[in-house]
């Protein structure tokens, strides 16, 4: 089950990256985002991470352990703004 | 033959002579009173160009010229150069490069909207003086490696270049027939300022098709026997048709020029033997002019035009110097290798094109050659684009059976590629932005330019336009686009609630933006008829959009009647302007779409286009 959130951040996903082959329905909760699954790469990350300070409030460190953690899956990218959201 | 290294064929203004029965333009219409434009008419064609300018704008200004026929744009370019005044020439005339060049406040002359055009009333022309330093036409690159890039040529640049070829190879009053645009140097140089310049005629229009360039050799040697030579570019040599009777005219064309880019060796073959005579291919660019030719049959190597200096360093890079650069002093490099021999060189190819993605220096010729050599992959063209911060677009030719016509079809291509890719390159300047063509898409000098890149990818700006993959134009009033429907596009959200699709309006809207593009048809859609969506148009899917358009055939005919009145005459001037009138506000197109893909027809239809009053953009 896709939760209302998880919805949310496919379309932030897709609109951030400008990914114009991938619809919200490609984006499976549990494939990794990054160089599998998705194929998200480092410049990505970086807009990602950008997106999700400007859209939640969210603060990341980049290339931390625990951001590589957060940007997983889209799971766990949903698990991390629930968490930490402040907008 | 003198060349005068201080005042060269154009700086001579042959066309100032009083000569009045020196044949410039051969008429191409063969139920004109006389096969003949004379130089008086000329000059007189001049002074109603003039006396437009004059109405409009003081001296020194600029002009946008664009037109279709040759003789049209002599007079409008002399005309303009005569009173002191500057012409910029548009690489082609899609809207948005002319509004691109509005900018640049010169108002617009010729065959585009809005465009002025030569007072209808005879005028005496003025001549003024055309100083060798002063700027006298702005061209624009194609931009087949990068932007299209401004060019500004002095009249001493194009007179040192027309002074060479009028001694290499004379016109020796022998007609020129042009197949190719005069908006571009190599065009403006042979096309029309050779024959003005060395007091030779030309063909007043342009000659489109194999079978016009059959005719008028047939009909021009039957008049005048005398010779004739072909300005042509390989789209056009390529496909010269076996069927047509070539025998019949054998020996008439002296030679064949070809430009733009490099003719294949077999089609060049096939050209010399349907026309009987050799092709003598110029290799050039605009911001060089002329630098070399060959004749393929004869050596595949090229020979530096005489006054033009070659080497080559360390890279292989070629170096040159001539006569007819802004700086002829300076030895310029070019982006293509070669090894050079003496005056004569072989050209390798181009350097590799190198872009930086995220910072990193990639090589985009490695990429094409990479992706080239992927199964059911032809031919590949990787480029960045500057507004997806510099992210890379591939342009891949696929064979038909691999060519995606779904959402998931693509999708599952696109990972396949990028798969193929992963091993040798970097994650992050793997392409992004695919298109996918059946075949390569092409302007009329036979590159993948700017315009073609921008339609390309322009789906990525608009979020209300579709992907557009490529065209055929099936004539003048015919065209098959190649679209796809971008997964983001506006429109799909929300239509209907569960399925996303494109609404049949958006089908409406985008045919008559496709005939705008690819027939330049600018009307605006007064009616429809017979609109039918039998098939939903899914996000993902490739569709055809096929064109045809009618233009009222009653009114033509009420059009072509109004020729045969006197016009001199007062009295029947009253009734042609009642009549033209009634013409202009009249003119309608029926275009009729159909949007089908691989499951069927989506959209078809037929729209009314009544064409805008006053269309007028100064």
């Amino acid at each position: 089950m896709t939760s209302e959130l998880e919805q949310e951040l496919k379309h932030l996903i897709i609109d951030t990256l400008e990914l114009e082959d991938v619809t919200p329905e490609d984006i499976d909760p549990d494939e990794p985002l990054f160089v599998e699954g998705l194929g998200l790469d480092s410049i990505d990350a970086l807009e990602l991470g950008l997106a999700l300070q400007k859209r939640y409030g969210i603060k990341l460190e980049s290339d931390s352990d625990e951001t590589r953690h957060h940007f997983r899956n889209l799971r766990t990218l949903a698990a991390l703004v629930e968490e930490r959201r402040t907008a | 033959m003198t060349n005068d290294a201080a005042h060269g064929p154009l700086l001579a203004a042959p066309w100032r002579e009083c000569d009045p029965a020196r044949t410039v333009a051969w008429q191409t219409d063969a139920h004109a009173e006389t096969p003949w434009r004379t130089l008086e008419t000329f000059q007189s064609d001049v002074g109603a160009w003039q006396a437009t300018l004059d109405a409009h704008a003081k001296s020194p200004c600029s002009w946008m010229l664009s037109t279709h026929d040759p003789y049209r744009f002599g007079c409008a370019l002399i005309a303009a150069w005569e009173r002191g005044d500057h012409v910029i020439l548009p690489a082609d005339t899609r809207p948005a490069t002319l509004e691109a060049l509005d900018a640049l406040d010169a108002a617009r002359l010729g065959d585009i909207p809005g465009g002025l055009t030569a007072s209808d009333t005879p005028h005496a022309p003025r001549w003024g003086t055309l100083e060798a330093a002063r700027i006298a036409v702005t061209l624009y690159t194609s931009g087949s490696t990068g932007e299209p890039q401004r060019l500004d040529k002095s009249f001493a640049q194009l007179d040192a270049e027309l002074g060479m070829h009028a001694a290499l190879w004379p016109l020796e009053a022998r007609l020129t027939l042009s197949q190719v645009s005069h908006q571009h140097i190599y065009g403006l140089l042979f096309s029309v300022l050779r024959p003005l310049c060395e007091r030779a005629p030309f063909a007043a229009e342009m000659c489109r098709y194999p079978e016009t360039l059959h005719l008028w050799l047939a009909r021009w040697h039957a008049q005048t026997r005398r010779e004739a030579v072909l300005i042509s570019a390989p789209p056009t040599l390529e496909r010269l048709p076996e069927t047509l009777d070539w025998p019949a005219v054998d020996g008439i064309l002296a030679r064949i020029h070809s430009s733009g880019a490099p003719l294949p060796r077999d089609a060049a073959e096939h050209a010399q033997r349907l026309l009987g005579t050799e092709v003598r291919e110029v290799y050039g660019s605009s911001e060089t002019g002329g630098i070399a030719w060959r004749i393929q049959s004869r050596d595949a190597g090229w020979t530096a035009f005489p006054g033009v200096e070659v080497r080559d360093d360390a890279e292989h890079r070629l170096w040159l110097r001539a006569p007819w650069l802004s700086t002829p002093a300076t030895w310029t490099p070019q982006a293509d290798r070669v090894v050079v021999e003496g005056t004569r060189f072989r050209l390798l190819g181009r350097s590799d094109r190198i872009a930086k993605v995220g910072g990193k220096r990639v090589s985009l010729t490695a990429f094409d050659r990479a992706l080239g050599e992927l199964p059911d992959v032809r031919r590949a063209h990787c480029v960045p684009l500057p507004r997806r911060d510099g992210r890379l677009g591939a342009i891949v030719e696929l064979a038909p059976e691999a060519v995606p016509h779904t959402h998931d079809a693509r999708r599952r291509l696109i990972q396949a590629l990028r798969t193929a890719l992963a091993p040798r390159f970097e994650n992050a300047v793997l392409p992004r932005y695919w298109r996918f063509v059946e075949a390569w898409p092409r302007d009329a000098q036979g590159k993948l330019g700017a315009t073609c890149l921008s339609r390309l990818f322009a789906d990525l700006d608009d979020p209300r336009a579709p992907r557009w993959l490529g065209e055929t134009l099936d004539g003048p009033q015919s065209a098959r686009v190649t679209l796809e429907v971008p997964e983001r596009l506006a429109y799909v959200e929300g239509h209907f609630a569960t399925q996303p699709v494109v609404p049949g309006v958006v089908m409406v809207r985008w045919a008559l933006h496709a005939a705008r593009e690819s027939l330049g048809l600018h009307g605006v859609c007064r009616d429809m008829a017979r609109i039918k969506f039998p098939l939903l148009l899914l996000p993902g899917e490739r569709v055809t959009l096929t064109l045809d358009a009618t233009h009222d055939s009653l009114h033509e005919t009420t059009h072509d009647n109004v020729h045969h009145h006197a016009p001199d005459n007062v009295h029947n001037n009253a009734h042609n302007n009642a009549h033209k009138n009634a013409h202009k506000n009249d003119m309608t197109t029926r275009l009729r779409f159909t949007f089908t893909s691989q499951r069927g027809t989506h959209g078809t239809g037929t729209l009314t286009l009544t064409r805008p009053e006053g269309a007028c953009h100064a």
